[in-house]
């Protein structure tokens, strides 16, 4: 081969190898920039304001068995109060990742939905807050269906919330350039799942194919002769024709599960220690098995029962901290999914030091959370794949705040790069993977 | 010479003839963008409450407009949800949905621009008037279910 020849083709492989995608094992399809860690995230908010007193500093003994190492015993003041998953016999969470004891919500209000949107949009917010608005910069949802190659549908983002209000805003943002077309499919189970839900969805009225192509065909034609301002432009993400045939599809099941019991015990445990996190979580288990989708977020709510009852509280501490390890498991044992998720957990804030002069019945007091240092500190954990994820590393210091979700989970799936700079401010959080 | 005579009479008799001015007159049609007057969104207590009075042809109990705008909260794709909830209302045996009157091209019409006056707060212009007739005239199994269920969640739907 003539040497001149021999240089061109030698740039024509290099120049292949650097600009076209190329397929993974698994028949995914990535962009040669982006270099992922995992295809799928969990990003589980350990929400509702938890205080590190009561959480990893354990001050009322371990309540959380199956995340944290130790056996420190319950308070006996309160431990009449708690209503004790089973016990864990297994391995914990934090041994099977990296564990945040000092991480910070450094700025703004430490309010639920406030604090939300700091972890869901990698940004700090300022005390104007609208809370019956959507947030002001892109969600992690957007992030990814934005900038993520090649472009993923609705399907692949959730958004599985614990209550409504202000956090139904959450899976888009009003930032220019994003907005719904880029947004989560998001639901509030306890809203769907209900005998409510069932009383006005359960009944539905199903279309054969032909009867489905009339009114295609019918609607398509009305669409097309009024000039559209739905799609996008109003309040509303949106699936494709085929997903949303599947997504109802999968809500009509789930009725005709939870009508034949099948939601009161999922996990087995008693159907008297389900608080509204736990069936939270095991409806977002369920959208795992379904969808396998490469993001999901999740939050638990219940344990703000501090703002009255302290030991309530901690009851709900050591509930949501079952239904964690439930999902971890659950990730674990869905083809698709395990040893290709990294799970993140984070309360959204903390809690006051002092409380609130209201005392529960076992004479502790309850708190709030006002913005005082106590309630700026929390803790994060990573969990994943072992030759991804640091195992059982601990970071007892200060290190990390709750901005730096984001960017560590654009980072996990490969898009980190392709993120318009000045957008985001915090940290990949490297330590925790090789 | 007779010939010639002969010849000439006949050329005059199948001659040209003055073309008659004849003027074809078109009937006045209204085809226009129907966004042009629904630029406001339905909210959702709007969009359940009249759905629910367009299938029903009563008001929407309180209860009731409670239980689905918590539904319809709790959900991020609307037009799935809305789909939904229509396609339960359409279920429910006490729907008000008048049957289409198959009989004459007359009565389809009729029942077209009653759909388009109730659901769309409008006549349909002669376009849509044509092709939605012309389905029903040559589809029997279009039923006004189907119809009713198509438009009202079709986009101009969700305005007003």
């Amino acid at each position: 081969m003539k040497r001149r020849k021999f240089i061109r083709n030698l740039g024509l492989g290099t120049a292949a190898t650097i600009g076209v995608p190329y397929l993974l094992p698994s028949g995914r399809l990535f962009a040669a920039s982006g270099v992922r860690k995992a295809n799928h995230v969990v990003f589980c908010l350990f929400a509702g304001g938890v205080r590190n007193l009561e959480s990893v500093h354990k001050n009322d003994g371990n309540l959380m068995p199956y995340t944290l190492k130790g056996t420190e015993g319950i308070s006996s003041d309160i431990i009449s109060g708690i209503n004790f998953v089973p016990p864990n016999t297994g391995i914990t969470l934090q041994e099977q990742g990296t564990l945040y004891k000092e991480f910070r919500m450094k700025y703004g209000p430490t309010g639920h939905y406030g604090a939300h949107a700091t972890a869901m949009t990698g940004v700090y917010t300022g005390e104007n807050l609208n809370i019956n608005a959507n947030p002001q910069y892109p969600t992690i949802f957007e992030l990814y269906r934005k900038h993520n190659s090649p472009s993923m549908s609705a399907k692949n983002a959730w958004w599985i919330s614990n209550s409504l209000g202000a956090y139904a805003h959450l899976n888009y943002s009003t930032y220019e350039g994003y907005g719904p077309d880029f947004g989560a499919n998001y639901i509030q189970p306890a809203s769907i799942i209900s005998q409510e839900g069932f009383d006005n969805l359960g009944n539905s009225r199903i279309y054969n194919n032909t009867e489905e192509e009339k009114i295609t065909a019918l609607r398509g034609f009305c669409d097309a002769h009024f000039s559209s301002q739905y799609n996008g432009a109003a309040n509303s993400i949106t699936n494709t024709e085929e997903d949303k045939v599947e997504i109802e599809a999968f809500i009509n099941q789930c009725f005709i599960e939870a009508a034949a019991g099948q939601f009161n015990d999922p996990w087995g445990i008693g159907g008297g220690l389900y608080n509204n996190d736990m069936q939270t979580v095991n409806f977002a288990e369920k959208i795992i098995q379904e969808y396998k989708p490469e993001l999901l977020v999740v939050n638990m709510q219940d344990v703000d029962i501090a703002h009255s009852n302290f030991t309530l509280y901690a009851n709900n501490i050591q509930k949501a901290d079952y239904a964690l390890a439930h999902l971890w498991n659950t990730i674990q044992n869905t083809p698709g999914m395990a040893e290709d998720t990294i799970l993140i957990a984070m309360p959204e804030h903390g809690r006051n030091q002092d409380g609130n002069g209201l005392y529960d019945g076992y004479g502790r007091e309850a708190l709030d959370h006002t913005n005082d240092d106590y309630s700026r500190e929390i803790f994060s954990l990573i969990l994943g794949p072992s030759g991804i994820v640091v195992q059982d590393q601990v970071f007892s210091q200060e290190k990390g705040e709750s901005i730096d979700i984001v960017p560590t989970i654009a980072n996990i799936l490969g898009f980190d790069n392709d993120l318009p700079g000045g957008l985001l401010n915090g940290n990949i959080l490297t330590e925790s993977f090789y | 010479m007779k010939k010639l005579i002969f010849i000439f009479s006949v050329l005059l008799l199948f001659s040209c003839k003055k073309e008659k001015k004849i003027t074809y007159q078109l009937n006045d049609v209204t085809i226009e963008n129907n966004s042009a007057n629904k630029d406001h969104l339905k909210s959702t207590i709007e969009f359940i409450s009249i759905a629910y009075s367009d299938i029903f042809g009563t008001v929407v109990s309180t209860n009731k407009l409670a239980e689905l705008s918590q539904i319809y909260k709790a959900f991020g794709d609307k037009k799935l949800i809305e789909q939904m909830v229509i396609k339960n209302f359409l279920n429910e045996p006490s729907t008000q949905i008048p049957q289409i009157d198959r009989s004459s091209t007359s009565t389809i019409n009729s029942f077209v621009q009653n759909v388009y006056t109730k659901l769309y707060n409008r006549t349909p212009d002669e376009y849509e008037l044509w092709f939605i007739s012309n389905m029903i005239e040559n589809d029997t199994d279009l039923t006004s279910e189907l119809i009713y269920f198509s438009l009202m969640t079709a986009n101009e739907y969700r305005y007003y």
